[in-house]
């Protein structure tokens, strides 16, 4: 107990910075972990030490010859049941590919693989597919390896502008895209029976009980904050709060029928919901191609666009074989191949040409919608997440949390 | 007079129960004819819920989608062996607890309310946070730690309710006759108490075959049935996972009717009263 | 009930094997005494090593302050988190536990009938009649709630029709309110309530109900006398396995209800995963755990069942 409570009192007071905090306890991330404090209350680790000296540093490293992949559902080119791209990689390279589509949300699958990584201990997968707010996180943290861009030649040459030294992680030091998609509004115009343009429309009270928003909290707040014309980027805690107010509002009024998930899509095909947010490729998916009565819209005041990046996990077992994938689908043939089948946007605008150079119809549609292969107008139109650090994400969180909590 | 009143009144209410029966099982198959039938659906996109025509494809490429086959049979393993452990271990407890009284009893009583009482998402937490602790990797083998830690107390639950206030005088009769104590367990105890094992073995499978709080959490990168369809929830459950859930289903309708078959088969000879 | 270790009958189920070491000295009054240790040793271990281990240092957190990011403190003021979280989320919790209290009696009421019949009329193929009561429950969680989703869905198959034909007003719902899930956690645990209580009614003996039919005027007296008592037990288990898990539960009031008809488990859920408070989610899963703890035992005592005060 004794060893528990050094630890712990050791650990700062809230409103000290993580980093001062780590630098007092002198022990690494490890203290602050519930592993840490188990393992502080005499539970014997049998872990093995934290691998990182014996290992070769990463530039250095061979390719192993395997790769444990963690990605999420329906987010891979498929034929048959496998995964062209897959299997290309595989031929190419000779490394074989464990590919999981483990992910469900960024902070379950997170929640999964904190305790390890916070203990030092390596965690099974080499390359993970998470949204850039949580790749700035776990950077922050030291749970993720810094990439050698050496081995990442197509990246540097394919990879589009904006895509190139993001705000979330700088110089790409630690993630490279997968794909980007748009938080908008998806409606269903029989029972709107008018055009949706507006983030401001989700709150009309002529839609009462027929509004749909997202639990993720960055979605929702981001968005609400834009709908009230202020960059979320520059958002303060007033704006946050005057966002709460808002979203109270609508919820007191009855406008809002549910907070979702991921599971907006199936009320909103069914006729329970006139109009909900909603991410880009799950709505386009379901209006390209069949008359569907779904539209899908950037709202007028602006949309939010997130990506979603390829990291390494700190001590991964095959970081080399990792790079080698990320190399990979930076190839144009290989993200075009994805984009067809995944409808979301392309970090490779090279891909364009191919895609709108298709035999069928519905790829060509995919070449040339906005929302794939957004245009510059469009790209003006979308605005990325708030980087909150700890202290703004609790309260953040609060805020919100008031809201959805009923 | 009173027991001719009552059987004058028989048969006007004899059909009341029956088709009681029948409706509450019809209402729990509401769900089920909707999941059969979308297993049918020939949808365009990614997203099957809406009606769109009639194919037998989904059938077909039944196991076009490997994860999910393996998804499925891991499901399966874990589920029975976690019966089979959980059930032992569980009615091992039962009978402790309503055949003997000894020190602890009560608190052990108290006790295995806990695990159920204990919110899911605490449950795996906090068993992940202990796997962390002493570095044991995520797997297969602490999904299934897991599912037995959290069905024991369902099956102890179970089983208890047809030990308490067991009739002894069987058990009495056969050690009188000269049993010595595993004959009369196995000959007399355990065929009476054999439902409530049944029972509770079921429940452990069902528990086991459906959980995802968790699995999510100690899975590591073993994948479940429940823990990919919570996944694919997101883009759209592929038919292929209907499929496999009415199969499941037909072959448990087959077994019933099989069964049936066979018993009418069999009882040609009028035997009201069962063994 | 008989609890006997004072009477020779009191059997010894599996019986140990004879206990070479301690030689034959003690007889078999020892091996009686080591019996139930014995009994339960494989299971209560399974459940201190990996239930109550884990669970305890989750308890240590509620003496702590802070989020997983900012880092952890002990704090003196810890029965403040437990008072805090409590009073934040009063309103959650007695929601959560009226709505399991609901769940409970619906399907006790829903289940017993049906139960009763299979296992009084059932014969001998009352077991396959409870097989295919439990085999929707086959069925992945996530499936069967969907399914529901779309059938009570507002243009649905079923207020669809009602609707067209002018019963129901046109914005009429049922879905998004806590009728729904309601209804949905009543489907759901539905297995729980129903097995203990056929374990219980089946091992009735029908001779005893003729005898009561003799004794007593009326099958209704014979009923209230006789089989009901005798399926206590059976109730008990089934209300236990029902109301318990249900206080807990989330995905239906996710999936079909709305921002009113948050539960508790959504909060603990939330504090764990998303705001990474540690501390307030244990403090709520510990609050949760006594209260259900105090419930069952006042519930054990008011249907007089001695099996946990005994």
């Amino acid at each position: 107990m004794t060893e528990l409570e050094r630890i712990m009192s050791a650990v700062s007071p809230r409103g000290v910075s993580r980093r001062e905090m780590l630098r007092r306890i002198g022990i690494g991330a490890g203290g602050a972990s519930m592993a840490g404090l188990l393992a502080a209350c005499g539970v014997e680790g049998e872990a093995e030490p934290p691998a990182a000296e014996g290992k070769d540093p990463l530039s250095t490293a061979k390719v192993a010859g395997e790769l444990n992949f963690a990605n999420w559902p329906a987010y891979i080119d498929k034929a048959k049941g496998a995964s062209p791209t897959l299997e290309q990689f595989e031929k190419a390279t000779d490394i074989e590919v464990e590919y999981k589509e483990v992910i469900n949300d960024n902070l379950s699958f997170y929640a999964t693989i904190r305790e390890p990584l916070a203990s030092s201990q390596p965690v099974q997968w080499d390359l993970i597919v998470v949204t850039d707010w949580l790749i700035a996180k776990m950077a922050d943290l030291g749970y993720l390896e810094e990439l050698d861009h050496s081995k990442l030649p197509n990246f540097s040459k394919n990879a589009g502008a904006i895509y190139k030294d993001p705000t979330y992680d700088p110089d790409n030091a630690h993630s490279v895209p997968w794909q980007s998609g748009i938080t908008g509004i998806a409606y269903n115009r029989e029972l709107t029976g008018r055009e949706i343009t507006k983030t401001e429309d989700l709150f009309d009270p002529a839609f009462e009980g027929q509004v749909g928003m997202m639990t993720e909290m960055r979605d929702t707040m981001n968005l609400v904050i834009l709908s009230m014309g202020i960059n979320p980027e520059d958002a303060t805690l007033e704006d946050a709060r005057a966002a709460q107010e808002k979203l109270l509002k609508q919820r007191e009024d009855g406008i809002l029928r549910q907070y979702y998930g991921n599971d907006y899509v199936q009320p909103l095909a069914q006729g329970d919901l006139a109009l909900c947010m909603a991410w880009s490729g799950d709505v386009l998916g379901k209006t390209l191609g069949s008359d569907s009565k779904v539209d899908f819209v950037v709202p007028e005041e602006g949309g939010m666009l997130w990506t979603d990046c390829m990291a390494i996990p700190q001590d991964a077992e095959h970081p080399v074989d990792a790079l080698e994938m990320m190399n990979f689908v930076y190839r144009t043939d290989v993200a075009a191949q994805m984009t067809a089948w995944i409808n979301y946007i392309s970090p490779v605008p090279k891909a364009k040409p191919i895609l709108a150079g298709a035999k069928d119809s519905y790829t060509r549609q995919v070449a040339d919608s906005p929302l794939v292969f957004p245009s510059k107008d469009m790209e003006s139109r979308l605005h990325s997440y708030k980087n909150l650090d700890p202290e703004e994400e609790e309260e953040w969180n609060d805020l919100f949390n008031e809201v959805i909590e009923g | 007079m009173a027991a001719a009143s009552a059987s004058r009144r028989r048969p006007k209410r004899e059909w009341i129960l029956p088709t009681y029966t029948g409706l509450v099982i019809a209402y729990l198959l509401i769900p089920i004819v909707v999941m059969m039938l979308f297993g049918f659906n020939d949808y365009p996109g990614k997203f099957n819920f809406v009606w769109e025509g009639f194919t037998l494809d989904h059938y077909r490429n039944l196991f076009e989608i490997p994860e999910l086959t393996q998804a499925l049979r891991n499901s399966l393993v874990i589920a029975a062996i976690t019966s089979v452990v959980a059930t032992t271990l569980g009615t091992l407890i039962a009978l402790a607890l309503t055949r003997f009284s000894f020190h602890g009893r009560s608190g052990l009583n108290l006790f295995i309310f806990i695990p159920m009482a204990t919110p899911e998402i605490v449950l795996g937490v906090s068993l992940l946070s202990m796997f962390v602790a002493i570095g044991f990797a995520r797997g297969f083998p602490t999904v299934l730690i897991a599912h037995i830690m959290f069905s024991i107390s369902y099956v102890v639950v179970t089983v208890k309710a047809r030990t308490s206030g067991f009739d002894r005088s069987l058990e009495d009769a056969a050690r009188d006759l000269g049993a010595d104590g595993w004959t009369t367990f196995w000959t007399v105890t355990f065929p009476l108490i054999l439902p409530g094992i049944a029972a509770g073995g079921l429940l452990a499978f069902v528990l086991s075959f459906d959980d995802y709080v968790v699995t999510a959490f100690n899975a590591g990168a073993t994948i479940t049935f429940p823990l990919w369809i919570y996944g694919a929830s997101r883009f759209g459950i592929p038919a292929q996972v209907n499929v496999m859930a009415t199969l499941i289903f037909l072959l448990g309708v087959a077994y019933v009717v099989i069964s049936l078959l066979r018993e009418r088969g069999r009882s040609a000879a009028p035997d009201p009263s069962e063994a | 009930m008989a609890l006997g270790t004072q009477d020779r009958s009191a059997p010894a189920p599996p019986e140990p094997p004879p206990d070479r070491a301690g030689g034959g000295r003690k007889g078999s009054k020892s091996r009686k005494g080591l019996a139930p240790y014995l009994l339960t040793l494989p299971g209560v271990a399974w459940l201190v090593a990996f239930f109550a281990a884990p669970l305890g240092f989750m308890f240590l957190f509620t003496f702590y302050d802070g989020t997983i990011d900012i880092g952890y403190s002990f704090t003196s003021d810890w029965p403040q988190t437990y008072f805090e979280a409590f009073t934040t989320y009063d309103t959650q919790i007695i929601r959560s536990v009226i709505y399991a209290l609901i769940v409970t009696v619906a399907t006790l009421l829903i289940s017993f009938p049906m139960m009763y019949w299979i296992a009084m009329k059932g014969g001998r193929r009352k077991n396959l009649f409870v097989l295919l009561m439990l085999l929707p429950f086959f069925t992945p969680f996530l499936i069967r709630t969907l399914a529901w989703q779309l059938v009570l869905s507002d243009q649905g198959i079923f207020l669809g029709t009602l609707k067209d034909i002018g019963l129901l007003s046109a914005d009429f719902k049922l879905l998004a309110s806590p009728l729904a899930v309601i209804s949905g956690m009543t489907y759901n645990f539905l297995p729980f309530m129903a097995l203990p209580l056929y374990v219980a009614l089946e091992k009735l003996d029908s001779s005893l109900l003729d005898a009561a039919a003799d004794l007593y005027s009326s099958k209704r007296e014979a009923f209230l006398k006789v089989t009901l008592p005798l399926t206590l037990p059976g109730v008990f288990a089934g209300s236990l396995l029902t109301f318990i898990p249900s206080v807990g539960d989330f995905i239906d009031a996710e999936i079909l209800g709305n921002p009113n008809t948050t539960m508790i488990g959504s909060i603990i859920r939330r504090q764990l995963l998303v705001n990474q408070d540690y501390p307030t989610g244990a403090a709520l899963s510990f609050l949760l755990i006594a209260g259900i703890l105090v419930a069952v035992f006042l519930y054990a005592r008011a249907l007089g069942t001695e099996e946990l005060t005994g």
